[in-house]
């Protein structure tokens, strides 16, 4: 009997886990039976270690990274550094300047400075 | 280094970015291809920069860093259309033709310029989740454990995924080779 389009999908992914070597003993055991039935599912599993072994070898290529990538980056890093340190001292300041004018405006009774 | 960072040493992320650019880079151009990679990776960074306050050590630096680089390319693909993974009608197998040179050169050593064409066109009908775990799995050689944790998915889920998308690669792969051979012939 043909199996269903789902257990086709099954056994496609049953095969792929088996190239893959991630099957348990008794799961491995079952596709290996499978396999020695079935032919064209033997070529299933070569046609997936050709294609993981590809995948590999495409993943251990070296990668030149493009100087943009990191170069802008790090800028837009050190420009929001920047940004936060002068919104810090802008706020810092304003904050002095307020408490000055507060001070000369005589509406609070200690003096500026910490002093007596 | 990634705690300096995390305390805003900018000159520590500096370092982070030189050390763990080819990460980066790497996975984007897996997942999104040539023409987004450098925008994603530009991407990442800039929002590693502004999650890193709250890194803290609990997982490693390259792990966190996979998560950002990932969720970065999948937002990025769900902006797009939503692609149309490569049907599979279960009439027949998918099978790859033997390599020219026998088992002796099972493409191991080096891949030509088409077939890396071909592989990653065969990638770019993956769903992008799907793809991810198989780029993590497969290209990345990471563990379901540390794939689960990138993805933020169950270690099953994250099984599942890498097995769909090894089976949809294949399909598209096979479909492509059989195209190629006609168009040839």
């Amino acid at each position: 009997m043909m199996p269903s389009g789902d257990q086709r999908w099954e056994i496609l992914e049953k095969v792929g886990a088996y190239a893959a070597n991630e099957l348990e003993n008794e799961e491995a055991r079952e596709v290996e039976r499978l396999m020695f039935e079935r032919p064209d599912y033997r070529r299933l599993a070569e046609s997936y270690t050709r294609m993981l072994v590809m995948l590999n070898t495409l993943g251990n290529e070296p990668v030149e990274v493009p100087e943009d990538a990191v170069g802008y980056a790090v800028r837009r890093a050190y420009v929001s550094a920047f940004m936060r340190s002068a919104e810090v001292l802008i706020w810092d300041l304003g904050r002095s300047y307020l408490d000055a004018f507060v001070y000369y405006l005589g509406l609070r009774r200690e003096s500026y400075g910490g002093g007596t | 280094m990634a705690i300096r960072a995390s305390r805003g040493d900018v000159g520590a992320f500096r370092h982070l970015v030189r050390e763990h650019s080819g990460l980066v880079y790497r996975v984007a151009l897996r997942i999104l291809g040539i023409q987004d990679a450098q925008d994603a990776s530009q991407e990442a960074w800039i929002r590693a920069w502004r999650n890193i306050e709250n890194f803290r050590g609990d997982s490693a630096f390259s792990t966190w860093l996979y998560r950002i680089t990932v969720n970065t390319c999948l937002s990025v693909r769900r902006k797009e259309s939503r692609r149309r993974e490569r049907e599979y009608s279960g009439d027949e197998l998918p099978f790859l033709p033997e390599p020219r040179g026998g088992d002796a050169d099972p493409e191991a050593a080096s891949l030509g310029a088409q077939r890396r064409e071909e592989l990653l066109a065969a990638l770019d009908h993956v769903r992008a989740e799907h793809r991810a775990a198989l780029v993590l799995r497969h290209m990345e050689g990471l563990s379901y454990a540390e794939i689960a944790q990138i993805l933020e998915v169950p270690d099953g889920t994250a099984k599942g995924w890498v097995s769909r998308g090894r089976a949809a690669m294949l399909v598209a792969l096979a479909r492509d080779e059989n195209d190629h051979r006609e168009t040839t012939t």
